[in-house]
């Protein structure tokens, strides 16, 4: 109760300022506004940044003073990344940066902030390595690799499944995933044989790599790539018979299926689809979450998905620090976002002291396993295998 | 039979390659310069089939043509505007640089990427299906109904292209340009409209090829890359200029890119063709069916 009305306190019950005179807080924010990068995802996550600072500034700002977001594309680039961030710090002056969302350019990022000293919000890289430098400027909101295979490992145990073929793409996301989903399958399911495929996230054909699987079907494919390579996949796994199909699942391992144009681009390849996300519209929300999905829907006559939170996210914690730092002073924000404590859109949110892939991490983050069990299903409607409050029973998926 | 099914997906595979470079060895035979924006063509015929059936409710068929069309235009307005200057100082037997061509041509390509980011959006559109039939069963090989449609109208309008070149007026006008610029403007051909056809040539190829494979491949805004960076490989190992050329390597480029993906190793999928690339330069510089030399 004290950590709701903590939140409560930050997100509702600050008083509203009409004007702030104050010069902003300026918080860098690096994510994907041109391609090569998936700019899907970083509209959705500079979204989710957009609509907490609207809420954030409507309730008086913090320290007194508005939060104004300075953006930097970085094309989805490493070297973008870095010296955007280089930029951010040298010319813009801001007190953090967060908004990334592709974990090879984290990687970049994170040597310049280290670097610096300034502190860095993770929205959604997944690689593990990320945490693993052990950098102190660096705190996770996003789901970690480790996280998300360990839960797939316990579904695919569950579910008995003996052969599985994966294909990751070739980015640090990709291959870490991959190498961890292996490792914990052969810690949770020692039975299951599990071989992996990397292929090119820039490639549109994938059909010599899946022809083999025709002649020799596994029980299930695993999908590690971002779209659109995810959906070409999928749709030519679907083509040539192979996943989903009687004798083989296909198991989103990306979280990619609640995104926007989802539907209109798998269509038929998306039904029997097991996917593992970090938003559910049945998720229990806190108020804060309730505020921003109602936000996103009324913007854009559209569910969220993961990353409008995840985004939310990422910009309360900034906020909540620097508001307990009461200081603007780079070690200060660090040493406030090291005793985070805050409710955020999905749950209270702190940082673990942890090592390794857990390092500064968010741990809490709740999470759901679904199936869609018809083309075009809305997410509510899809049928939930687990989640906060619904133990894993696999007896609920419906099987090709 | 793993064979025979990569084979057979690896020559449909190389005639869609097919398709996308013929436009560039055109240009390249006709104007003499790398058109690094032709990516970009496909990219637009991509978009304009998929908006127009899904958006403006064509029907597949005749979004096809308005694709193809879109592709052609957008070329005609590149070459109206930006490539004219290049080869209006064309009045000398030398051959022209085309360091202005690579630069505006890739300064094009980056425009129209980012341009389609911002005006359409960055998600993937999947467009409808030329067939609503999801599976054909040939035996050795599974494909789908659209990949056999988009293979029939590609084989068609090659067809119907190397027919254009080789027995219209027109055509003899455009291998006369290729053969001397300034030897067919002296003849009384009119190079510029040469040029105009070329390239509109080519950018309908580009669309067309785009718009039949965006129920595959979807379209978005760095769709024309990969398919671009194809069609230069195809081009340079069928020999620049060749139509002949571009189809043996082509639809060699597909089989190769098959077997090696099944065989040896996804990963190095597109190696396998520049390795063959590398070996073409080698042994035979020209390209299989490209010229040694043309001098006047």
């Amino acid at each position: 109760m004290a950590v709701l009305g903590a939140a409560v306190a930050l997100a509702l019950a600050i008083p509203q300022v009409a004007g702030l005179a104050e010069e902003p807080v300026a918080i860098g924010v690096l994510v994907t506004q041109s391609p090569p990068g998936s700019v899907i995802q970083g509209t959705q996550v500079l979204d989710g940044l957009n609509i907490a600072a609207a809420m954030i500034n409507h309730r008086g700002g913090v320290l007194g003073r508005p939060l104004k977001l300075v953006v930097e594309d970085t094309s989805g680039l490493p070297e973008k990344g870095r010296s955007g961030a280089e930029k951010l710090i040298t010319r813009d002056h801001v007190v953090a940066i967060t908004g990334e969302h592709q974990s090879s350019v984290c990687l970049a990022e994170i040597e310049v902030v280290h670097r610096y000293g300034v502190p860095y919000v993770n929205t959604n890289c997944w690689a593990d390595a990320v945490r693993e430098k052990g950098y102190p400027e660096v705190f996770n909101t996003s789901p970690w690799n480790s996280l998300v295979s360990e839960a797939m490992a316990r579904v695919i145990k569950d579910m008995g499944v003996r052969r599985i073929v994966a294909f990751a793409e070739n980015t640090d996301y990709g291959i870490g995933q991959a190498k961890v989903l292996e490792q914990k399958l052969k810690e949770l399911s020692p039975g299951t044989a599990f071989t992996y495929q990397v292929v090119d996230r820039t490639a549109s054909d994938f059909t010599p790599t899946i022809l083999p699987l025709r002649t020799n079907p596994p029980d299930m494919v695993v999908t590690i790539l971002l779209p659109p390579a995810g959906y070409l996949l999928m749709n030519q796994l679907y083509e040539q018979g192979i996943a989903p199909a009687p004798r083989t699942w296909l198991f989103d391992g990306s979280g990619i299926s609640d995104y926007p144009d989802f539907w209109d681009n798998v269509k038929a390849a998306g039904k029997y689809l097991i996917s593992l996300g970090f938003y559910h519209p049945r998720m229990k929300l806190t108020p804060f979450g309730v505020q921003v999905r109602d936000a996103y829907v009324r913007q854009t006559k559209h569910e969220p998905g993961r990353l409008i939170f995840q985004a939310a996210d990422s910009l309360l914690v900034l906020a909540d620090a620097l508001r307990r730092a009461g200081s603007t002073d780079h070690a200060a924000v660090i040493r406030a976002l090291s005793t985070t404590r805050v409710l955020g859109t999905r749950g209270t949110i702190t940082f673990t002291k942890g090592h390794g892939a857990t390092f500064q991490q968010w741990t809490g983050i709740p999470y759901v396993v679904y199936q869609f069990t018809d083309v075009r299903q809305a997410l509510e409607e899809t049928r939930l295998i687990a989640g906060p409050g619904v133990a894993l029973d696999v007896h609920r998926l419906l099987k090709p | 039979m793993l064979f025979l099914d990569l084979t057979i997906n690896g020559l449909l595979t190389g005639t869609f390659y097919v398709l996308i470079a013929i436009g560039l060895t055109l240009v390249f035979g006709v104007l003499k310069v790398v058109n690094f924006a032709h990516g970009e063509f496909y990219m637009a015929g991509a978009y304009a089939y998929v908006l127009l059936a899904l958006r403006a409710g064509w029907s597949p068929w005749a979004a096809l043509g308005g694709a193809c069309a879109a592709g052609a235009v957008l070329a005609m307005v590149t070459e109206r505007l930006l490539m004219r200057p290049l080869y209006a100082t064309y009045t000398t037997w030398k051959v022209p640089k085309d360091e202005y061509a690579v630069l505006v041509t890739f300064g094009l390509s980056l425009f129209l990427m980012n341009l389609a980011t911002q005006v359409i959006g960055p998600q993937s559109y999947r467009g409808p299906s030329l067939v609503q039939i999801p599976r054909v069963d040939l035996g050795v090989a599974l494909i789908s109904g659209q990949r056999l449609a988009a293979l029939g109208v590609a084989a068609l309008v090659l067809a119907g292209t190397v027919a254009f070149i080789r027995w219209t007026p027109w055509g003899r006008e455009i291998q006369a340009v290729a053969q001397n610029r300034f030897g067919a403007s002296l003849a009384g051909i009119d190079t510029g409209r040469a040029s105009l056809v070329v390239f509109a040539l080519g950018g309908g190829l580009a669309g067309l090829a785009g718009a039949l494979l965006a129920p595959l491949y979807q379209a978005y805004p760095q769709v024309g890359a990969l398919p671009a960076a194809k069609a230069f490989v195809i081009v340079v190992l069928g020999g620049m200029g060749s139509v002949v050329g571009s189809i043996v390597g082509g639809l060699l480029l597909g089989v190769l890119e098959a077997w090696g993906a099944a065989y040896v190793s996804y990963a190095y999928q597109h190696v396998f063709g520049f390795l063959l690339l590398i070996l073409v330069l080698l042994l035979r510089p020209w390209g299989l069916f490209g010229e040694r030399a043309r001098e006047v």
